[in-house]
C-alpha cells in the first residue's frame, strides 16, 4: 500500500457528455471523449435499456468484454453490431453495469494503472444522493480494489481551479459557480465549500443551442456550408461578446473588416468558404438576451446569478458576488466574463441605489467580480488535479482498509480540505 | 428440484406461517416504546422458542418468533471455497440493500449467512402469504444463483487462460 | 478488450498528435502512469521544438544489470539523450525534423516509443533466451547429455515492492517465474480458480502452449535457493516453462511482451469477472425486489373525489 502514495492520484471526471480523464499534477486531462459505449447488446434492442435476460442467459459468453468506451464507440457504432449506450444522464449515473465497465475500460486501456496502486478523485454533481456514492465506493473498491477514493463535487472544484487566476488573492472555497457545457447551464452557490442546494437555479441554454443558432443563422443566409461541424467550428473560433449589440451592429455597418470568411475543407479537397457575420457576436449573446433564440425561457444569465445569490443566506452573499467562478466549454468566449460582470454589477447597483432612497441610509456598496482564467474548459478536472497532487490530498481519502472496516457507509462523509 | 429440496422448502413455509402471526405489542419495558421483541428479548413471555429447519449440516434455517416480530435467518449452502466466498458477496451486496428490502436485517445472526426480521408493520402492510412466497423463493434462487455464478468464474477462467496462452503459439 | 496492449496509448496519442507535419508547437508538461510503478514524462524542457520523453522504473537497478542500456540503445539509438535528473531513461525528439520525416518511418518510431515500458523490461528476457541458445548448442556439441544446472543463474526482476520475476535459462527450456500477493480474499480464490485454469489449459486446448505451474506454499524448486524467493503468507508462485519452439526467432519477440503482461492481464480478468458478477448481482437484486414487491397489496386507497372534482376529506 504504501508505494501507492508515490504514484500520482488519477482523477476522472465523468459528464453526460464527455469523460476527462488524467493523472494528479497535469495541467490537462490526457482523455477527453464522449462518455458513451457500444456493446453488442446495444445494438438490437432500445439503445440505454439493457434486456437483463439476455445477460443472464448467455452467461458463458464474454459480452461482457465486447464493448468500446469513447471515440471508439462511436466509431464502432457506425459499423454493424454495436449499439450506442450511455451510462450517465443528467449529470448522474444512471445504469452501473455499463458505468462498471466504462471505468474498466478507462483504467485498463487508456490509462494504464492497476487501480491498487494509484489513489482515485472523482466528481460528482451537486446534489448527487449519498446512494450513489456508496454504489461508486463499492464499485471502486470491491471489483477494482482501488488504495484510495475521494468523490469531490464538481462545483467546489471548478472553485479551486479558478485559484489560478492572477484576480483570486485568497483561495476561499465561498462562491458563485456558473457551469456551462453541451447540454445545460447551471448556476450554483458554493459557501465554505459546501454547495447551497436550494439556491441552484438551470438555464436551459448551453453549447449545443448556440451552436444550433449559428447554424440556423448560416442557413438563413443561404451558406454553401451549413453543417453542424462547421457551425460549431465558427463558434468557437469567431465568437465573442460584445457590450452592446445595437452599436455592435452599426459598427459592423461601417467596419467591413469585421466580417470575416472561415474556409470549410469538405474533404477530397474540396473547399468552400462561408461568410461569417454578425453571428460572431449575437451568439454568445443568447445567454444575454435568451428572447433570441427561445421563447418559453426569457431570463437574461446576469439575472439568474443575481437571483441565485440573494436567495443565498444573507452572511455568505458578499463572498458569493465577489467570487463568481467560470467553467466549462460555453464560457470560453471572448470577453464574457466582462460583460456578466458589467451587468451583474448594474442590477446590483440599482438595488443599492433604491434602498438607499428608501431607507435614506449611505450603503458600502457591494464587489461583483467575475472570474475567467486559463483552464476554464476543463475546469472541474484541472480543480481536481490542483487538489489531488497535494501531499495532504492522500490523507483525506477513504481507503480500502476503511472501505473493509466500515463498509460502503463510509463515503457518505468525506472531509473538505484546502490547498495550504 | 431435488428429493430433498421440495419438504425442506415446504417445512420452511409452514413453519414461517405459523410463526407470522404477528400483533402489536407494546413494549413492557420502556413505557411508550414499540420494539421488535425478538430483536430485544427483554420481555421472556413475549419471545418464543426458536426452530432450526435443517436440509444438512450447512443448509439450515433458524426461525425465531416472537409476539410482534419473527427474525429468520438462512444459512446458505457452501460446498467449497469458491462457493464462499461467493455467498459471501452476494450476501454483502443484499445487505448493502437493506434499506429497498425492508425487512432484510443488516447483520446476519452469527452461524448464518442472512437474516431478515418481518415485524407486525410489515405484515399489515404487505400480504403475509406473499412475504413467505418471498422467502421461499428467495432461498431457491439463491441457490441457483451461487451454482451459476460459479459456473460463470469457472467458465471466464478457462477462457481468460486460454486467451493468454494461445498467442504463445 | 480481452488483451491489454503492450504500448502505452497516451504516449502513442501524445506523440502522433504532436508529431503530425503541420502540428504547431506547443509547450507539453506531462506525466503518464503505467503498470508495475512506471511512470513517463513528456516534456518540453528548453524549446517548445524538443520533446523529452523519460522513463522512470521501479526495477531500473536489475534490468541494468541484465543489459537493459544495450537493449535500448539497439531500439532507440540516437534518440538517446542525457537522462533527466529522477528518471531512468529520457529520449530526445526534434520535432521539426521528425515532422519532415516520412509518415511511414515516423509511425514506426511513434511505435517504438509506445514500448519504452516493454523494451525495458525485455531485457533480462533477451538474455535469457541467449543464454538457452548458447546452452543448446553447447549440450547439442558436447554430446554428454545434461549439463551443469547449477551454471545458469537465476535473473531477479523487483519490478514491484514485494512481487518479482524470476528468469532462469536452461539448456532445453527458459523458465519465467512470477511471484504474485494476493491482499483480498476474493482475489485470492477467484486467483486460484483462475490459475487452475492455466495450468490445465494444456492438458485440455492447447497443447503447444507453455507450461504453466503454480504453488501457494513453497517456491519453485528452481528458485528456491535464491534470496528473493521467501514465502510470504498470501503469496502464490506461477511458473512458466518456456520451451524452445517458443523461442523461435520469429516468435521471441512477440513472446517476450506477452509473457511481461501476465500479471497485468491476470489481475485485470480478475476485476473483470468481479464486474461481471456485481451487474449479474444487481440484476438479481432488481429480481428479488419485484418478488417482495408482490407482497404489497396493489389497491392501496386511492383518493376519492366526487364528480364534480371535489375530494373527501378524511376526519
Amino acid at each position: 500500500m504504501a508505494i501507492a502514495r508515490d504514484r500520482p492520484a488519477i482523477v476522472m471526471d465523468n459528464g453526460t457528455g464527455m469523460t476527462k480523464l488524467g493523472y494528479a499534477g497535469n495541467d490537462s486531462p490526457s482523455f477527453i471523449f464522449p462518455t458513451a459505449m457500444a456493446t453488442r447488446s446495444g445494438a438490437g434492442g432500445k439503445p440505454g435499456v439493457r434486456t437483463a435476460t439476455s445477460s443472464l442467459s448467455q452467461k458463458r459468453d464474454t459480452e461482457d468484454l465486447d464493448f468500446f468506451i469513447g471515440d471508439e464507440a462511436l466509431y464502432a457504432a457506425n459499423g454493424p453490431g454495436y449499439g450506442l449506450e450511455y451510462p450517465m444522464r443528467h449529470g448522474q449515473v444512471e445504469n452501473w453495469d455499463l458505468m462498471e465497465r466504462f471505468w474498466e475500460c478507462s483504467l485498463f486501456k487508456y490509462l494504464r494503472c492497476d487501480p491498487e496502486d494509484h489513489y482515485f478523485l472523482l466528481t460528482e454533481p451537486p446534489l448527487n444522493t449519498p446512494e450513489n456514492r456508496e454504489n461508486t465506493a463499492e464499485i471502486m473498491f470491491e471489483s477494482f480494489n482501488c488504495a484510495g477514493l475521494y468523490i469531490a463535487v464538481q462545483a467546489v472544484l471548478a472553485l479551486a481551479a479558478s485559484w489560478t487566476s492572477s484576480k483570486v488573492q485568497d483561495r476561499s472555497l465561498t462562491g458563485t459557480v456558473i457551469d456551462s457545457g453541451d447540454g445545460v447551464t447551471h448556476v450554483i452557490p458554493v459557501a465554505e465549500g459546501y454547495v447551497i442546494g436550494s439556491g441552484i437555479k438551470s438555464i436551459p441554454i448551453a453549447g449545443r443551442d448556440i451552436t444550433y443558432f449559428v447554424q440556423s443563422l448560416l442557413r438563413d443566409r443561404g451558406e454553401l456550408d451549413t453543417s453542424l461541424k462547421t457551425a460549431e467550428r465558427i463558434k468557437e473560433e469567431y465568437a465573442y461578446v460584445c457590450p452592446d449589440i445595437v452599436k455592435e451592429f452599426s459598427r459592423y455597418d461601417r467596419e467591413k473588416d469585421k466580417f470575416q470568411t472561415f474556409r470549410v475543407d469538405q474533404g477530397g479537397g474540396r473547399h468552400v468558404n462561408v461568410d461569417v457575420g454578425y453571428e460572431r457576436f449575437l451568439a454568445p449573446e443568447v445567454f444575454f438576451n435568451p428572447e433570441i433564440i427561445s421563447s418559453d425561457f426569457l431570463t437574461p444569465l446576469p439575472e439568474v446569478v443575481d437571483t441565485v445569490i440573494q436567495s443565498s443566506p444573507i452572511d455568505v452573499r458578499r463572498g458569493l458576488y465577489n467570487n463568481i467562478v467560470l467553467s466549462g466549454g460555453s464560457t470560453m468566449f471572448k470577453d464574457f466574463g466582462r460583460r456578466l460582470q458589467r451587468d451583474i454589477k448594474h442590477l446590483v447597483d440599482a438595488r443599492i441605489k433604491s434602498s438607499e432612497q428608501k431607507s435614506g441610509t449611505k450603503s458600502g456598496g457591494m464587489d461583483v467580480q467575475v472570474i475567467s482564467h486559463k483552464r476554464q474548459r476543463n475546469a472541474v478536472w484541472f480543480g481536481g488535479s490542483l487538489l489531488a497532487q497535494t501531499g495532504e490530498f492522500k490523507s483525506y481519502c477513504h481507503t480500502k482498509k476503511d472501505y473493509d472496516e466500515y463498509g460502503p457507509g463510509i463515503v457518505r462523509n468525506f472531509s473538505l480540505f484546502n490547498m495550504p | 428440484m431435488s428429493q430433498s429440496l421440495r419438504p425442506y422448502l415446504q417445512c420452511v413455509r409452514q413453519s414461517l406461517g405459523g410463526a407470522l402471526c404477528l400483533e402489536d405489542f407494546a413494549s413492557e419495558i420502556v413505557e411508550r416504546h414499540n420494539v421488535p421483541e425478538v430483536e430485544a428479548q427483554t420481555t421472556p413471555s413475549a419471545v418464543l422458542e426458536p426452530i432450526v429447519i435443517s436440509r444438512n449440516d450447512n443448509e439450515k434455517v433458524l426461525i425465531e418468533p416472537s409476539i410482534n416480530s419473527v427474525r429468520l435467518s438462512i444459512a446458505i449452502k457452501q460446498a467449497d471455497e469458491i462457493e464462499g466466498i461467493l455467498v459471501h458477496m452476494l450476501t454483502r451486496f443484499l445487505t448493502a440493500r437493506a434499506e429497498a428490502f425492508r425487512i432484510l436485517r443488516r447483520k446476519a445472526v452469527d452461524g448464518y449467512d442472512i437474516s431478515f426480521l418481518i415485524t407486525n408493520v410489515h405484515t399489515e402492510q404487505m400480504l403475509r402469504h406473499k412475504l413467505v412466497d418471498f422467502i421461499v423463493q428467495f432461498m431457491e434462487d439463491v441457490d441457483r444463483e451461487i451454482s451459476e455464478m460459479k459456473l460463470f468464474l469457472n467458465a471466464r477462467a478457462r477462457f481468460v487462460a486460454e486467451a493468454f496462452l494461445a498467442p504463445f503459439d | 478488450m480481452l488483451l491489454l496492449q503492450y504500448h502505452n496509448l497516451l504516449l502513442q496519442s501524445i506523440l502522433t498528435e504532436r508529431l503530425e507535419p503541420g502540428a504547431s508547437l506547443v509547450y507539453i508538461d506531462q506525466i503518464i502512469s503505467d503498470f508495475d510503478y512506471v511512470t513517463f514524462h513528456v516534456s518540453t524542457p528548453e524549446t517548445k521544438s524538443v520533446i523529452v520523453v523519460s522513463l522512470a522504473i521501479k526495477c531500473w537497478s536489475d534490468l541494468v544489470k541484465y543489459g537493459a542500456e544495450s537493449v535500448l540503445k539497439r531500439e532507440y539509438g540516437s534518440y538517446i539523450t542525457e537522462t533527466e535528473p529522477g528518471y531512468n531513461f529520457s529520449l530526445k525528439l526534434d520535432v521539426e525534423a521528425l515532422q519532415q520525416e516520412n509518415a511511414e518511418l515516423r509511425e514506426a518510431l511513434i511505435d517504438k516509443i509506445a514500448l519504452l515500458k516493454r523494451h525495458a523490461m525485455a531485457a533480462p528476457f533477451e538474455k535469457a533466451f541467449d543464454t538457452f541458445e548458447q546452452l543448446e548448442k553447447a549440450a547439442q556439441s558436447t554430446d554428454r547429455g545434461v549439463p551443469e544446472e547449477s551454471d545458469t543463474e537465476v535473473m531477479t526482476i523487483h519490478y514491484r515492492d514485494e512481487e518479482s520475476i524470476f528468469v532462469r535459462p536452461s539448456f532445453d527450456r527458459v523458465t519465467v517465474i512470477f511471484s504474485i500477493i494476493f491482499r483480498e480474499e476474493t482475489d485470492k480464490i477467484f486467483g486460484k480458480v483462475f490459475l487452475q485454469e492455466f495450468v490445465d489449459a494444456r492438458r485440455r486446448a492447447i497443447q503447444n502452449a507453455p507450461q504453466v505451474l503454480y504453488s501457494s506454499s513453497e517456491p519453485p524448486l528452481e528458485i528456491r535457493h535464491v534470496p528473493a524467493a521467501k514465502m510470504q503468507a498470501d503469496m502464490g508462485y506461477v511458473t512458466f516453462v518456456l520451451f524452445p519452439r517458443h523461442m523461435t526467432a520469429m516468435r521471441r519477440e512477440n513472446c517476450i511482451s506477452h509473457v511481461q503482461m501476465f500479471r497485468d492481464f491476470f489481475l485485470y480478468h480478475i476485476k473483470c469477472s468481479k464486474a461481471y458478477l456485481h451487474s449479474r448481482m444487481r440484476y438479481r437484486v432488481s429480481e428479488f425486489l419485484k418478488i417482495l414487491n408482490r407482497a404489497k397489496p396493489e389497491n392501496v386507497e386511492k383518493e376519492r373525489k366526487t364528480a364534480s372534482g371535489r375530494r373527501f376529506v378524511s376526519t
